[in-house]
């Protein structure tokens, strides 16, 4: 009985210590931890509306983030307005995305123009695609073909865009799908083409407002 | 229970005659999903020599303070807490490449090997004997995640380390990014290695 009782009175103790220690850990990296998303989220929104982030150090990065972007509720979405070097002419606006992908929920953050007619940029950040197929779509060559896309005004019936095989010939807003990710392209067409016929009918009326 | 070997023996066992991957078959889960990039390899690597040796040196130290019945929960805790510390370490300097490992660092806890190591040698030996102990099997793991990256991410995507390596106008081998072109690698690799250099000594081949 005596033995018993010194083995929880140990387990106790030993659970006590390295609970403290992983805590004390924790609690010391903590806002480095979330200053990392933060940062993450940052640089993508600015990469997204080409202010040319590409060897910014983190300092600079947030500075440029706090002067040169307001953010907007619009409809439950949050907006990114990314504005001139004045700080008033509005030079894009910037709105996150997502939907299924084939293996898990996809990530990534659109920009366009300050009409919000012209797609200008486009980022994956997350995803759970598979490595070398599917995950190719953070590679820039697939990102960068969506700059230039048109979401002209209007419910025209069909998709904004297409992803269609490489090598065929294309006619505008037809892209270049993921060879060997026929699942991956398919969910990214799918999801994509619905946020931004979103953006299109719901936010962009009220985005330029204010 | 024998006579402490000595720290050269305990040494080139855990490294190379008993390696952990090669020989005992553990840890493989990891092998292969953490392999296909060289600079994810190298960071998997240091979290995993950094908690075997501190869970092995550990469970040395409170060895003769634990309770025979409670070993199991103590070394599961020891593993567990140095694994979470390396866990956010990682999230909190290396946030990309944390991304890219997934669950893969917290799964450190569960590697049998630091499990065996603390219940097959860390908790009758001394504390040194420990260290050496985990850090040679911890090397010898890194040994094998290393080679095995050297063949999946030139094959996998044509680079090494982020440079390209190949030729230009070779086509990467897919498969060799996803898990069956690991069981490739690590099948052939064991295969090369235990014909070349078949066990004299330890265990018996089979049986495990």
């Amino acid at each position: 009985m005596k033995s018993r009782l010194l083995s929880v009175g140990f387990m106790f103790l030993l659970t006590l210590c390295f609970t403290a220690m992983v805590s004390a850990v924790k609690v010391a990296n903590q806002d480095r931890i979330q200053r990392n998303q933060e940062l993450k989220l940052e640089r993508i929104i600015l990469k997204v509306l080409r202010f040319g982030t590409g060897r910014v150090s983190d300092r600079e990065l947030s500075e440029l983030f706090k002067t040169r972007i307001r953010k907007k509720e619009v409809e439950g979405r949050t907006l990114y307005l990314g504005l001139e070097a004045d700080g008033r002419t509005l030079k894009g606006i910037a709105f996150p995305v997502g939907g299924p992908g084939f293996w898990g929920p996809i990530q990534g953050m659109v920009g366009l123009d300050r009409e919000g007619l012209t797609v200008v940029g486009l980022a994956f950040y997350s995803h759970s695609e598979t490595p070398g197929l599917g995950g190719r779509l953070t590679e820039d060559w697939f990102q960068n073909q969506f700059a230039g896309l048109k979401l002209p005004a209007g419910k025209e019936a069909g998709p904004i865009f297409e992803l269609i095989p490489s090598g065929r010939t294309k006619k505008p807003g037809q892209l270049d799908a993921i060879t060997g990710a026929t699942m991956t392209s398919k969910a990214v067409e799918r999801f994509l083409n619905r946020e931004l016929a979103f953006f299109r009918d719901k936010l962009r009326p009220q985005a330029g407002e204010g | 229970m024998a006579k402490t070997p000595s720290h050269r023996e305990i040494f080139i066992s855990g490294l190379w005659r008993d390696n952990p991957v090669l020989r005992q078959v553990l840890g493989i889960c990891s092998t292969l999903a953490a392999t296909n990039l060289m600079v994810n390899t190298l960071v998997m690597n240091a979290g995993l020599i950094f908690s075997l040796c501190m869970s092995s040196l550990t469970v040395s130290l409170l060895r003769n303070v634990t309770p025979m019945r409670t070993r199991m929960m103590v070394q599961v805790l020891i593993i567990a807490s140095y694994v979470i510390m390396v866990d956010i370490a990682i999230k909190a300097y290396l946030p990309e490449i944390s991304e890219a490992l997934g669950p893969y660092v917290g799964l450190i806890i569960t590697n049998c090997i630091i499990m065996g190591r603390c219940e097959a040698f860390a908790r009758n030996n001394p504390p040194l004997a420990s260290l050496v102990d985990g850090l040679a099997v911890g090397l010898g793991y890194a040994l094998v995640l290393i080679a095995i990256a050297l063949i999946r991410e030139p094959l996998g995507f044509g680079t090494l380390l982020g440079f390209k390596v190949m030729p230009p106008g070779f086509t990467p081998w897919t498969i060799m990014v996803m898990a069956p072109g690991a069981f490739f690698a690590l099948g052939a690799l064991t295969w090369l290695i235990r014909s070349l250099f078949p066990q004299t000594t330890g265990l018996a081949e089979g049986g495990r």
